[in-house]
């Protein structure tokens, strides 16, 4: 008997033996699942960074709003705004040797015209009619209106980066899929073990600046925490992303423990939108009030601590067209409680919250309750609320319960974020036209709500720059005065690593993974 | 024996029926639609007509009825779809990924015997002494810690802080350490705390006395007359230690980076990916009604009183 308890524990001994230290050259990485077959114009199971990592756009969008050429090296408009053409970079192959020209651009982006339907959400194929090559290496898009976004839209990821033709399958055939999924990019996808990990190697014949690492390895980690563990004993290199790959804590704990730890400028924004179609939201007053009552710092220091940092606009002023001058509301509660006395809610002696005429001054807060995150931040905006004398009542369900009040307008307040770059701010004002979404739900109650819609669809063809500031300023300006949003932080993408990764950089969006740009170092 | 083998395996048609309705229709019922975590995971704003699009692709257009006869008819044929998410056949992806679940919760299975049969004889042996309250509070400490944050527990000493053992993925069998302990520690814990109760209830028992008067001695006693008796409870409880075993790895697969069906079928309930569930369900089912009659059939072999009354009653 104590043979059998020596031997077990004689054999974890002997199970201890230490854990190889990483292989220069290569970046390790984790990711909740593996990549996907990687289709260029495929969504789940394609991921995203994956994407972007093996394929290109015709142009790249920059941090600062702009665009920048990339794939195509310079572009003109017609004056109508409906017909754009794009000249090629020179000497660019695919991954194969391929060469990357007009005709591969008309044989990818056809097919994303083929199947239109699944690339719905995205106004840039709606608009995109036909495209031409004109010769080897000019391409003409033409579209049905003005659609000033389209350059935006094409820097996405997805469906409008380029395939090898020899890879798509042979025409006639109903088959979906891609043979390999060869780019241009500064990756190659090489491997792919199910549940375990994906590889990717150098492509050393990319026409644009080589990566300085040989392999990026994306092991599957679907746990938040089990990441932070690969990354404290050396497992993964890198942790990368915008939304959660670790909770706010444990990357200050990190950062505390001394790893690279850094926050990237604002992606989109997080706020609540306040139901301007249901009692007490109704009233602007109670909007307002609460827009004053947040102490969004004290939140941010202790749920995010430092992860993100204060919004008080629906758009960063950092986001195109989003620098209108807003005056943010700021947080004084005393103000707050002013407004709400003035407009009748009142607090009747030794009551905790307020009441009109018999009604209780109560919203309901809808949040996803297995987000732990969500859940402090509702419990802080209930607590920051009570003291003005608003009842907060928290509304915690699992996500798709979450997203299904989005959808039909089902709540007083609601989580939100917005899309951030390259969709902020006008696709994400395109939405706001959508019964779908939580944002028209919210803004139901405004008397000007068609005035709203129509602008933004002015904004969105117009052809005139000057103009299309001053609708995107009036649109945004009306939903601020309105209050029909309560900004609480600008989310961001958090990097930490181990000492042996350099020259740290973020990527322009939530959905650009710099790769490329990191160095290994000693 | 063979018709009743035979027909505790026919019984597993109609269970697995019957089960196969019932769940079809419950996770209908729970809030959350495929086609919008499906739109979720793929970044697409969950726009009516992208939800519209996505509901036909996966087939969700259908009335229920129309969609469970069409499952059920290709299910029974060894087709069970695919998945939402994958985009892959459920079954390819569920046989992909069981062999290393299996690895696991074989492994600990075979840990909780070993360990615990030994801890609940050395128990029952000392009742009382230190050794007993040893493994009692051991046993009691095994069935109030959730597995998960055990593991956790567990990496954090022998990963973080000693650095001896890996904290995640699939290698060497150093890797199975650290989730074999996680996985198992409630088995055992329960099997050795059973095992004791079944000795001493048994080692009051007329025979036994009646043994030591005959002047056998300890060990023998112990032996052949308390043990043999009192190792009946255990295979019942072995028998549910598989199916205890195997849902134990659906949370600990997802904390040791384990490539099992566990962490399949989680992330397949949370993007709500019916095929999967589906599967896995009646996978689960299958593997506890076998495993039932495994007990049943241990038992006869084992206790000849319910082998004979059970051929008396054919």
């Amino acid at each position: 008997m104590r043979g059998v308890l020596v031997g077990v524990l004689l054999g974890i001994a002997a199970a201890c033996v230490p854990i190889s230290g990483v292989v220069a050259q290569t970046l390790n990485f984790s990711w909740p699942s593996n990549v996907g077959p990687l289709h260029p114009h495929g969504y789940a199971p394609n991921q995203m960074f994956a994407q972007g990592m093996v394929y290109e756009s015709l142009v790249k969008y920059q941090a600062d709003g702009t665009v920048a050429p990339w794939l195509a090296t310079s572009w003109a408009a017609s004056e109508d705004g409906r017909t754009y053409t794009f000249k090629l970079r020179d000497g660019v192959t695919f991954s194969n040797g391929e060469p990357f020209n007009a005709a591969a651009v008309v044989a990818n982006l056809e097919r994303v015209i083929a199947n239109r339907k699944s690339h719905d959400w995205l106004e840039l194929i709606h608009q995109l009619q036909t495209v031409t090559a004109l010769d080897d290496l000019t391409v003409e898009l033409q579209l049905k209106d003005a659609y000033y976004p389209l350059l935006q839209e094409l820097a996405l990821v997805r469906p409008v980066r380029f395939l090898a033709p020899s890879q798509f399958p042979a025409p006639g055939t109903t088959e979906p899929g891609i043979s390999a999924p060869i780019g241009t990019g500064p990756w190659k996808h090489v491997e792919t073990r199910l549940g375990e990990y994906d590889v990717f190697e150098r492509n050393d014949t990319y026409w644009g600046d080589k990566p300085a690492y040989q392999k990026v390895v994306v092991k599957v980690i679907a746990d938040s925490n089990t990441r932070a563990v690969a990354l404290e004993t050396g497992d993964i290199d890198l942790i990368y992303g915008d939304e959660g790959p670790i909770t706010p804590d444990t990357f200050a704990r990190l950062k505390a423990q001394g790893y690279q730890a850094e926050i990237s400028p604002p992606l989109g924004t997080q706020v609540l939108a306040l139901n301007t179609n249901k009692a007490p939201t109704n009233e602007l007053a109670v909007r307002q009030a609460i827009n004053h009552a947040v102490d969004k710092d004290t939140l941010i220091a202790a749920i995010y601590h430092g992860t993100q940092t204060r919004a008080d606009t629906l758009f960063a002023p950092t986001a195109p067209y989003s620098n209108v001058g807003l005056k943010p509301y700021g947080y004084d509660p005393a103000l707050a409680a002013n407004a709400l006395d003035k407009a009748g809610w009142t607090r009747a002696p030794g009551a905790a919250f307020r009441s009109k005429d018999g009604q209780p001054l109560q919203v309901e807060l809808a949040y996803v309750g297995t987000d732990a995150v969500m859940k402090s931040m509702a419990e802080v905006l209930q607590a920051d609320l009570a003291k003005v004398g608003i009842e907060v009542r928290l509304l915690g369900e699992e996500a798709n319960s979450f997203y299904a009040r989005q959808t039909d307008g089902n709540f007083g307040m609601i989580f939100g974020n917005t899309w951030g770059a390259p969709y902020d701010p006008h696709a994400f004002v395109s939405s706001m036209r959508v019964p779908s979404h939580a944002d028209y739900q919210a803004q139901l109650g405004l008397a000007d709500k068609a005035e709203i819609d129509a602008r933004i669809g002015q904004a969105l063809t117009s052809t005139d720059e000057a103009q299309r500031q001053e609708l995107y300023r009036s649109v945004l300006t009306t939903l601020h005065d309105e209050a029909v949003y309560l900004p609480l932080t600008f989310s961001t993408a958090i990097l930490v690593a181990r000492d042996n990764v350099g020259n740290l950089t973020f990527g322009a969006t939530q959905f650009d993974y710099p790769f490329a740009a990191l160095k290994p170092k000693d | 024996m063979a018709g009743f083998i035979l027909r505790r395996l026919l019984l597993l048609i109609p269970i697995l029926l019957g089960v196969s309705i019932l769940m079809f229709v419950i996770i209908r019922m729970a809030p959350g639609d495929p086609a919008v975590a499906y739109l979720k995971l793929s970044n697409i704003p969950p726009t009516p007509g992208a939800v519209a699009e996505a509901r036909q692709t996966l087939g969700l257009d259908q009335p229920i009825l129309a969609q469970y006869v069409s499952w059920i008819s290709s299910a029974v044929r060894g087709d069970f779809g695919v998945s939402y998410v994958t985009r892959r056949p459920v079954l390819d992806d569920i046989l992909y990924y069981l062999p290393a679940t299996l690895q696991l919760a074989g492994l600990a299975l075979l840990f909780t015997l070993v360990v615990s049969v030994p801890l609940g004889i050395w128990s029952a042996r000392y009742k009382d002494r230190w050794p007993d309250h040893l493994v009692r509070g051991f046993a009691f400490l095994g069935v109030s810690t959730p597995n998960f944050w055990l593991g956790f527990l567990l990496v954090l000493l022998f990963s973080l802080t000693l650095k001896w053992l890996p904290p995640m993925g699939k290698g060497g069998w150093q890797h199975m350490i650290l989730p074999v302990l996680a996985v198992s520690f409630m088995s055992l814990a329960i099997n050795a705390r059973l095992l004791r109760a079944s000795m001493l209830e048994t080692a009051s028992a007329r025979h036994v006395l009646y043994a030591r008067l005959r002047g056998l001695s300890d060990r023998q006693v112990e032996r052949s007359h308390i043990l043999r008796n009192a190792l009946l409870p255990i295979v019942t409880a072995t028998g549910m230690h598989v199916g205890e075993l195997l849902g134990g790895t659906l949370v600990i697969e997802s904390v040791f980076g384990w490539p099992g069906i566990g962490r399949y079928a989680v992330s397949a309930i949370y993007s709500r990916d019916f095929p999967v569930i589906q599967c896995f369900t009646l996978f689960l089912v299958t593997i506890f009604v076998i495993c039932n009659l495994v007990v049943d059939i241990v038992y006869a072999w084992l206790d000849p009183r319910i082998r004979l009354n059970a051929e008396a009653a054919i």
